[in-house]
Formats: structure tokens, sequence, C-alpha cells
């Protein structure tokens, strides 16, 4: 209900990489969001800053890595707030510093105090840390923008809302506000190159990502190239534009300079430049996968304080830490999320195993199972694994498993649908070219044709489809899929075949550790293959 | 540290018993999941093992930031290693050269606890320069008696074959002087004898060799004949890995190029063209593999041994050759038809060839039970003979020339070949065949797809026996004439197509008397040439393919990228994506490396991302 612009990305590439994605007003989000929280019964909400944690030794073996048990936190008032569990999230907060061209002040954002206290207590209590850098760009004047000289691109008609329980977004479709593109042109390259020396945030080469969100790494990296700057409205009643792609920590006039210097934007006023900031994080190999820490117990991370970026990803940490803290509360057990279920069981395997020392961000290639992790069978994936745990309400469930039904019974009727090839050729009117005799299930034409023209040449079985605009839709992605997913599946047998080969060995490799960092690994891994231990 | 050691035990205990429950339970997709976490798992300590050397730990620069672990942190951190020293990283030693009293012998040590084995029983107080040779007295740590005088070579680590720390012991090789020393060296903590092939394990798991190159040692050590040295050593010096390597990093970066189009080419700038490229690049690597898989198997023969098979009519001394080729009476011979019955095997080094020779029972029809089952082992033998040695009596051609002056040497050959029945051209490997199907049915790749021929040796024996006019008239004969007469004869019988470049196909005819040893030169040089044709050189050209594992894998990425190269720009990509990837894991299989992140480099260096 907040959304400003929606649009699916990738739909010229197959369903298993569309990504649904909404520009959001950020006001609207606000609002609808604390109206929420604030809404929801038996929960206090106190807005103040956590200084210090409270902690008692751990009960375990000396030999055991958890050290100590968190019980709640001290407020910088002074005042103790005690629970069972406790998760932090500071994003950039924690010893957050904001870097314009050389000027440096500690901040987590442009107006808020970093969390400096909070990291001196993690650094006390054994955690392994390190900094890393993000950036924003300046904020644009809507008014002083040209847009006759941009690129539009309107939101999709119809808008896909994200939810399986919705069925249209809450704007109409042309009310949605568009989005512009435009260039940075050639000339920007030597102010770029002219403002280094002022330029604190890129002369320090610290952890930037290999990917590159800042405009002078692209025109470091990339030299001799325009790149793309998107024009997105920050909200209906906002007059600011965020211009993505334009991140930069330049000293402001210089900022100005580039600015002027593109298409469109000739005459736009910086409302708030651009600014770099760097921040603390911690080691996520000493997660475990539910994101409670190994060394202290009952304390559960999530967002940029484990080393990811502060979009997608930190929402998926967001919700497994939160889930999770309730679950350990209540001595329920964990909830986790593996690799074959979802991408957020890809980012925490991938946190919790390799560690990183860039700003990790979710890319599809990351996933090795990636045609089954896709957006329109999340709710086949994931609901009913959350219902079990109770993060799922029951309307919810109860509509993925009468879709779960449906598709169930829809493809078992494709599959059973059997007619020889050259009989499809004949209704469907294609060429035929296969010789006489091979007979192909409705599931396998589905590879090739549409569903509608499917329906159309067997309105007697298939007629029934014809209005379920979703249904049908799910159906033939899950055609399009079938083989492929059957051939995972034999590598998959294969894999397990070489489990019973292999693991005897593993294990001596988990007995190998060639350097510090490994026997946490090990311990972790073990920990995951008996998570309630 | 017993706490650590004896609890880190339990666990595994679990682990293994959660393994077996796992795989006995029934609720099947429950377990692949957990399975493939668990596998993936498995390839990220491999991978972190693997990459421990040359990874940069978590980067952090500003001083004050990053936090030094607190003491409690750091000693349990030290309790580890003290554990991992103890019991999971054991040093291992073993005797190198070979078993059995000898001048030299080799004992090997590897592992954290080299430094003290120089310190206790080479007695260094400092230890020596790394990899040289110095010369002292070896002493039993334990009693102090000295063991032996010899040489002692010091690697540090990484720069030692297993890259941890290695010292090398030069002793007298006596049995005596050996078993001192290794018991000497079981008594220094830590230590314990290696299992078969642990030296070369901690070689690859330490990233020395890749999985190729391990091969490669393997048949190096192996290696009984010189051409086989030759393959095997250039195979472990990684020409093979290197050749493999190229390719994986050609995929690579296809499969980059790909993903950055479907993850980015919307809001980044990626250009369309990007996959016009891939796909060309795809076609060229599709080209390279196949031919590299149509090398005829020369490789793998040659890493195998060649089968030659005899093959002929009773009593016309097949046996005789036999013996007379491996210079030892391996077989029966008699004057008795059909005195071979079952395959007789020997294997032979013919001009640093591997052979494996194989005796055959005479082929005729027969009543006998046993003949009859030597016959059928016989012909089913020289199915899947490399190289075939036709025996026919000159005896019987005498003969024929006394009935009928008319016979033509030429006539009576192909009549004798034709009555044994023996079809002389046929692709002679089922694997190959079906490489070949595979191959004709995409129709892509046609000018590669040629059938195989198995080599054939046409030798005339019992020359000794031959007298006047009939030897007058062999003598007369230009092998070279014969062998095209015999070859194009047999060429237009078997209804193929003759080409006018490959007089090599042609059988090769010879003259021999296994009694006499008259012929014998020409025919040992006629197989020699034969050996070379089907193992080729392993030192010109592209390094050939030696395993059948090599094969398989190639041949699924061969299907793949065919797979891929059938893809419209209708198609899904994501599905034609995946092709690739599967074939980045089959290439993976064969080297031994495997990573998704390498993907995500070449994505980051190569195209301009972010937000």
């Amino acid at each position: 209900i907040s959304g400003v612009n929606y649009v699916t990305l990738n739909k010229t590439k197959g369903p298993a990489v569309w990504g649904p994605r909404a520009q959001i007003d950020r006001d609207l989000y606000k609002r609808h969001m604390q109206a929420e929280i604030l809404g929801t019964s038996n929960l206090t909400v106190t807005e103040c800053a956590v200084e210090d944690l409270i902690l008692t030794e751990s009960q375990q073996s000396a030999s055991s890595i958890t050290k100590s048990i968190c019980k709640g936190v001290i407020l910088s008032t002074g005042e103790m707030v005690e629970s069972k569990t406790v998760v932090i999230t500071t994003g950039t907060f924690l010893r957050g510093c904001i870097n314009i061209g050389l000027s440096v002040r500690p901040a987590g954002r442009i107006g808020d105090e970093p969390a400096i206290g909070l990291a001196r207590s993690l650094e006390k209590a054994g955690f392994t840390m390190g900094r890393l850098k993000t950036g924003t760009p300046p904020r644009l004047d809507k008014n002083t923008i040209d847009y006759t000289q941009c690129g539009v691109t309107k939101g999709d008609n119809p808008p896909e809302p994200f939810s399986y329980l919705s069925t249209d977004v809450w704007i109409k479709a042309d009310e949605q506000l568009d989005c512009h593109i435009t260039r940075t042109s050639l000339e920007i390259e030597q102010i770029v190159h002219d403002s280094l020396p002022e330029n604190k945030h890129v002369k320090e080469e610290l952890s930037g990502p290999r990917y590159c969100p800042s405009l002078e790494s692209k025109v470091l990296k990339f030299p001799g190239r325009t790149h793309q700057v998107w024009l997105e409205p920050e909200g209906f009643s906002s007059d600011l534009v965020y211009p993505n792609g334009l991140s930069c920590t330049m000293p402001a006039e210089y900022q100005q300079r580039i600015i002027n210097l593109i298409p469109g934007l000739q005459r736009a006023k910086i409302v708030r430049p651009g600014y770099g900031v760097e921040y603390d994080y911690i080691d996520p190999r000493q997660l475990r996968p539910t994101l409670e820490t190994l060394p202290i117990e009952n304390l559960f991370l999530a967002g940029q304080i484990n080393g990811t970026t502060g979009y997608e990803e930190a929402a998926a940490q967001g919700i497994i830490a939160g889930i999770n803290a309730g679950l350990k509360g209540q001595n329920h057990e964990p909830f986790i999320v593996d690799r074959t279920e979802g991408y957020i069981g890809v980012l925490i395997d991938d946190l919790t195993t390799h560690g990183t020392n860039e700003p990790y961000r979710m890319f599809p290639s990351r996933a090795e199972f990636r045609i089954c992790l896709r957006a329109d069978n999340a709710d086949m994936r994931l609901t009913r694994k959350g219902y079990k745990t109770g993060c799922v309400q029951r309307a919810r469930y109860e509509s993925a498993c009468r879709m779960a039904d449906l598709l169930d019974s829809n493809l078992d009727l494709l599959r059973s649908l059997k007619l020889e090839t050259y009989k499809w050729d004949e209704l469907l009117s294609r060429a035929s070219s296969r010789p006489k005799g091979k007979v192909k299930s409705a599931v396998a034409v589905l590879q090739m044709v549409s569903i509608d023209e499917l329906i159309k040449v067997q309105q007697t079985e298939l007629g029934h489809l014809q209005s379920d605009r979703i249904l049908k839709k799910r159906l033939e992605i899950e055609a399009l899929y079938m083989l492929e997913i059957e051939k995972q599946q034999e590598e998959i047998s294969e894999v397990r075949k070489d489990e019973l080969l292999v693991l005897p060995m593993d294990i001596d490799y988990l007995r190998m550790p060639n350097n510090r960092g490994l026997p946490n690994d090990v311990r972790l891994k073990l920990a995951e293959s008996r998570p309630h231990t | 540290m017993t706490v650590i050691g004896h609890s880190l035990k339990m666990l595994q205990k679990t682990c293994k018993q959660l393994i077996e429950k796992l795989l006995s339970n029934e609720s099947y997709v429950r377990n692949i999941r957990r399975l493939i976490c668990l596998q993936h798992k498995k390839l990220h300590i491999l991978t972190y093992i693997h990459n421990t050397r040359t990874r940069k730990p978590m980067v952090a620069t500003t001083n004050q930031s990053f936090t030094q672990s607190s003491s409690l942190v750091k000693n349990e951190n030290k309790l580890d290693i003290n554990t991992s020293t103890s019991s999971h990283q054991s040093t291992i030693f073993c005797l190198s050269s070979g078993k059995g009293k000898c001048g030299i012998a080799v004992i090997r040590v590897s592992g954290q606890a080299c430094r003290q084995v120089l310190k206790d029983m080479a007695q260094f107080h400092h230890m020596p320069i790394p990899r040289q040779a110095v010369l002292r007295k070896i002493v039993d740590s334990g009693n102090g008696v000295v063991i032996d005088k010899g040489l002692v070579i010091f690697f540090p680590a990484p720069h030692s074959f297993t890259g941890e720390d290695c010292v090398e012991f030069h002793l007298h090789g006596g049995p005596a002087v050996v078993s001192a020393l290794l018991c000497a060296l079981h008594s220094i903590p830590g230590c314990r004898e290696a299992h078969p092939g642990e030296f070369t394990k901690r070689a690859f798991m330490n990233g020395k060799l890749d999985m190729t190159e391990v091969e490669g040692l393997g048949d190096l050590i192996h290696a009984e004949t010189e051409v086989q040295r030759r393959q095997a050593l250039r195979q472990m010096d990684g020409d093979l890995s290197q050749l493999y390597q190229g390719w994986r990093a050609d995929i690579i970066k296809c499969v980059a190029d790909l993903e950055a189009f479907i993850d980015f080419s919307e809001d980044q700038d990626i250009e369309e063209h990007v996959v016009e490229s891939v796909k060309s690049r795809v076609g060229k690597l599709r080209l390279e593999i196949s031919r590299h898989l149509h090398d005829n198997r020369q490789g793998e023969r040659l890493r195998d041994g060649v089968q030659v098979v005899i093959l002929g009519e009773p009593n016309v001394g097949k046996s005789s050759l036999m013996n007379a080729l491996s210079q030892r009476p391996a077989a029966i011979v008699t004057d008795v038809a059909g005195t071979t019955r079952d395959i007789i095997e020997t294997h032979l080094n013919i001009a640093g060839y591997p052979v494996l020779l194989s005796d055959t029972a005479g082929l005729r029809d027969t009543a006998d039970k046993v003949e009859k089952e030597g016959v059928i082992r016989a012909r089913k033998r020289a199915e899947q003979a490399d190289v075939k040695v036709v025996v026919l009596d000159l005896q019987q051609w005498q003969n024929c020339k006394n009935n009928n002056r008319k016979s033509s040497i030429t006539e009576f050959v192909i009549s004798q070949i034709n009555s044994l029945g023996l079809q002389l051209y046929q692709a002679s490997a089922s694997s190959l065949q079906i490489l070949n199907a595979d191959l004709s049915d995409s129709d892509s790749t046609p000018q590669l797809v040629d059938e195989e021929y198995c080599q054939t040796i046409i030798v005339l024996n019992k020359l000794d026996l031959v007298q006047g006019n009939t030897l007058e008239d062999l003598k007369s004969i230009d092998n070279k004439v014969l062998n095209c007469a015999v070859g194009s004869c047999l060429e237009a019988q078997s209804g193929r197509e003759l080409e006018p470049n490959s007089p090599v196909d042609f059988p090769s005819v010879c003259c021999v008397s296994c009694t006499t040893g008259e012929g014998m030169q020409e025919f040992l040089a006629i197989l020699e040439s034969k050996l070379k044709i089907m193992c080729g050189d392993p030192l010109a050209g592209s390094p050939s393919l030696t395993q059948a594992r090599h094969r398989s894998h190639l041949t699924k990425c061969l299907a793949d990228l065919e797979q891929f190269g059938q893809m419209t720009p209708a198609d899904d990509f994501v599905i034609a994506s995946e092709a690739l990837r599967r074939v980045l894991r089959e290439i993976g299989k064969l080297t031994g490396k495997i990573t998704t992140e390498e993907i995500l480099d070449v994505i980051f260096r190569d195209f301009c991302i972010g937000k």
C-alpha cells in the first residue's frame, strides 16, 4: 500500500529470474509500517539508543565457543531492558563515519548519531570485526529536472502485487509514478579525477565491493564509458529525486558540477549531497544459521552488521533473526531455510561459511538451484514451513494449500493427457517434423506452446482453466522447468551416491583445520547438522 | 585438549548417525535437501581448505576498528590448533623408494612435526638451508643410538611436494637401516606411517596438484614402457590440466557473461551482443572438445595397453607367433589342430608401447564343446582388438597353387579372410559408437564423425616350409602393391567408400617363419608402426585424453554445450544458462575445482555493475 511504481524485472528472460520490484513512497511506508508495528498487540515499543548488553557467563564447558549469554540491553539512559533474546540490527550505525570530500564525521546516517558504545561492547565480547563502506547519491529537486531530455519507464500494466493474497496492487496502473533514465556524459570523468585528491572515501582502499556502487569507482574501473542514471521519485508528496547510479563521496561542489553535465539535469539542484559511510561489521562466520551469534547465546544479529548490503539482504536476515529470536524465547525448534529452499538460505549459508569482505549482495547466480527458487513458487517452497513454525497466518497457509492442490491435480491431468506427436502437431497446426509413433504428454507440449493455445485445442479436458489467469501462468512455468528440474534431481541423486562414499573422508577434512578460522567453521557446520543442540 | 578431542569425536559420531538416518529415512525430498546442504558445506570446506593459503582473511584496515580477539578467544584458538597438531594434522612418513635391499633408500616425512624430526633425529640446532642436501648422522631420539649416516634435505612449506614442511632422508638401503629409521620416526610425537597415496592426497588438498595432475603422477609411477612414461610425465606436468583449465576459464567467462546479462541487463549497461558472443565462443569450445574426444582413444590406449589379438585358422602357427613375440613358451605349441582353447594373454613392451597380446583358439566349426567355446571367445576378443594379427598358412597357398595355377596371393588372402568370417572394418569400442551416435544425431560436427577402424596385420606364416617357384613368386611380390590390392578388395567388400588418402588403414601383409625367425624383424616393424598409429605420439600436438573418466565427463560437457547451441533467442535464457552451468560442474569434476564465486569475480571484472 506504499508502492509508487511496480515493475517486474527481467520479464524477457524466463520466469526463474523474474524479479518483482516496487518503488516505495518513503512517507507512506513509514506511516504504514509504524501503524502496523504500534498496532500489534502485546508489543511495547521504546525508542532509545542501546549502549551495552547485559551478559552473564555461559554455564557450558570451557572448551565451548559460547562464552556468555545475553540477558538484555542497557540503554543510553542507563535503563536496563531485560529479555530472553536480543536482535541487533545496527545498519551502518555501528561506529559509523560519514565522508564527504575530505571531511569525516561520526554518524550512522545524515543527521543521526552513530552507535559507538555498542561497538565497544561487541568488541569486548570477543567478536572479530571488520569495516565496510557504502554510499548514497545526492538527492535532487524534482522541479529543477528537465524530464523531456530523459527516457521514461512506466510501471507495469497491470502491476503485479508481491503477495499471493493480493490480486491487485493498491493503486491503478496509470496512477503509478514514472521513472526516468538518462546517462552520464564523458566529461564527468575529468571532474571525478580532479576531485580525487579531495576524496577521502575513495582514496582509502577500504573493503570496497567488487561491484561499483559509486560513480568514482565506475569511472576509475571502466573509463571511457557513459553510465546509466535512473531518476527515481521518492514518493507522491516528495519533491526529492533519487538519482540511482550517482552515488559519490566527492566534495559537494564537484557533485553539483557533475550533475549539471548530465542531460536533463543541467539546471538540477542538489538538495542534499551524496556521501559515503564507513561502519563496523562482525565477521558473519561467528553466526549460526539462525543468525544467533556463536560467542553470545541469545544474541541475534541481522542486516549490515553481518556484512551485507542494506536492501533485500538485510530484510531477509531480519525475518530469520526475528523469527528465531522469538522461537528461542519460547524454547521452540529453530527455523532454518536451506540453500535449496530459498535465496535466504543461500544468503545465510554463504555468510556463515564463507564470510565476506565486501557488502554481500544477492545475485541469482549465487544459487545452485535457481530454477527451483522462483518468485512464482515461493508459497510452495516456504509457506507450509513458515506456518508450522507459526510465522505464517492461517489464511495465507490455506490459500497456499489450495494452490498446491490445484497445481498438483492439474499437472497430473496434463501429464496424463497423452497424444502422439504428430497429432499434437496437427492440433496445434505446427510443422510436423518428427516421425510418427512418439507419444507426448501435454506437459511436454506446454514446453513449446503457450497454455492458451493448448487449452484451445483441448477444450474438453482443459476448459476449466480458461478463466484462472494465475493458475494458467503457474502451470505454464512449472511445465517449462520440469525437464530441467528433473535433470537437477539426477544430479542430486548423484550427489547422494557420492555422499555415501565421501562423507567419512569429509569428516577427516573437518579434523584438519589449516588456520584459525576453520575450527569455528567446523563447529558451525556440526552445529548446523544438528541445529537445536 | 582431551575434552575437545572427545567432544569432536562425539560430534563426528552424531554426524555419521545423522547421515545414516537421513539416508534411511523415507521422506525423500527432505533428505535430498539436507544432503545437498551437506554436500555443499563439504564443498565449502574443501574450497576453504584450498584457499586458505591464497585467500586474504577478512579485510580490515582501520587499525583501531579492527578488533583484536579478546584473550579468551585467543586461548581458545590456540587450543584448537594444538589439538589439531596432535590428533588431526598428523605428520606422516613412509619409505618412498622400493622395498628390499638396495643401495640407497629414501624416506619422506611430511607435516608439522618435521622440524622436530630434524632437531631430534638429525640433530640440527638451527633449521638447515632449505632444499640443500646435508650429510648427517641420523640418531634414534629415543635411545641416542646412531642409525646411519646419510643425506638430509629439508623442504619448508609451502615449497614442497605436499605443501607442508617435508624432510627427506637418503640412507643406505639395508632393510635393518630402513626399519630402524621408521621405528625412530614412530616414536616422535604426532608422527605416523602414511596411508597409500596420502602424500599425494595432501598435495591435492593443499592445492599443489589438481586431479589430472594427480592422475598423471599415478600413471608415471605405474608407467612400464617408455612411451607411457612420456605421456604420464606430460600429464603430471599439467599439460592436460592446462588444457582443461583453459576450457574451464572459457566456460566461466561464458557463464559469467550470460549471468550478467540475465541479472543486470535491464538496469545496468550490458549490451545484447554479449549473448551472441557467448554463443560463438561456446561453438568454438564445442569443436575443440569434440576434437579432443575424437583422438581414437590414443591416450587411453597408451595408458591401458594396446589390445593385439592373434587370429586365424587352427594350426596356422598363432601360438608359435605368440611365443616368438614374447620370447618365451607362453602358449603350448603342438601339431594338433585346436591345441589352444582359451585365450592366452601376455603383457609385452614393444618399442616402448605397452601391448596386451592375446593368443586365441583357431577359428573353425567344431563339434568339440570346449573348442567351440574357445572359438566364441576368440571372436569376442577380436571385436575388442585394437590391432588384429591374422595368421595364414603359406603351405595352403602352395597347395592351392599346385591345384589351380592361376590363384594369386591376393586372391588367396581375400578368400582366406572371408572364410574366417572376420570383420576387419568396424568400430572397435562400444563407448565410441555411442559417442558417434550422439554426434551424428546433432549433425553439427559432421567432419568429426569418422569411425574408428582397427588396424590389421596379415601374417603369412611357415615361410620355411614353402619351396620352389612358390617361394620365388613370394619374393617377387612388392609388399606395398599387395597391401593396396588386399586393402581395396576388402574395402570394396565392406561397402565402404575408398578414401584415397588413407593407405595406413590398409592391412599390412608380411611373410614370416616363426620357426626360423625369418621375416620377424619386418613383422615387428609393421606392428610398431601400427602401435604408433594407435597410441599417437604423446609429445606431439595437444595432450591426449588418458582416462575413461575424462571421456565421460567431457562427453557430458559436449552434450550440454550442444543443448546450449540449439537454444534460440525465443527460449528461456535461464534454461540455457543452466546447461552451461552443468558444463562447468563437469569440467570442475575433471580438475577437481568448483566454485560459484569465480563467476561473480568475472562478472565484476568485466562489467560495470552497481546501484
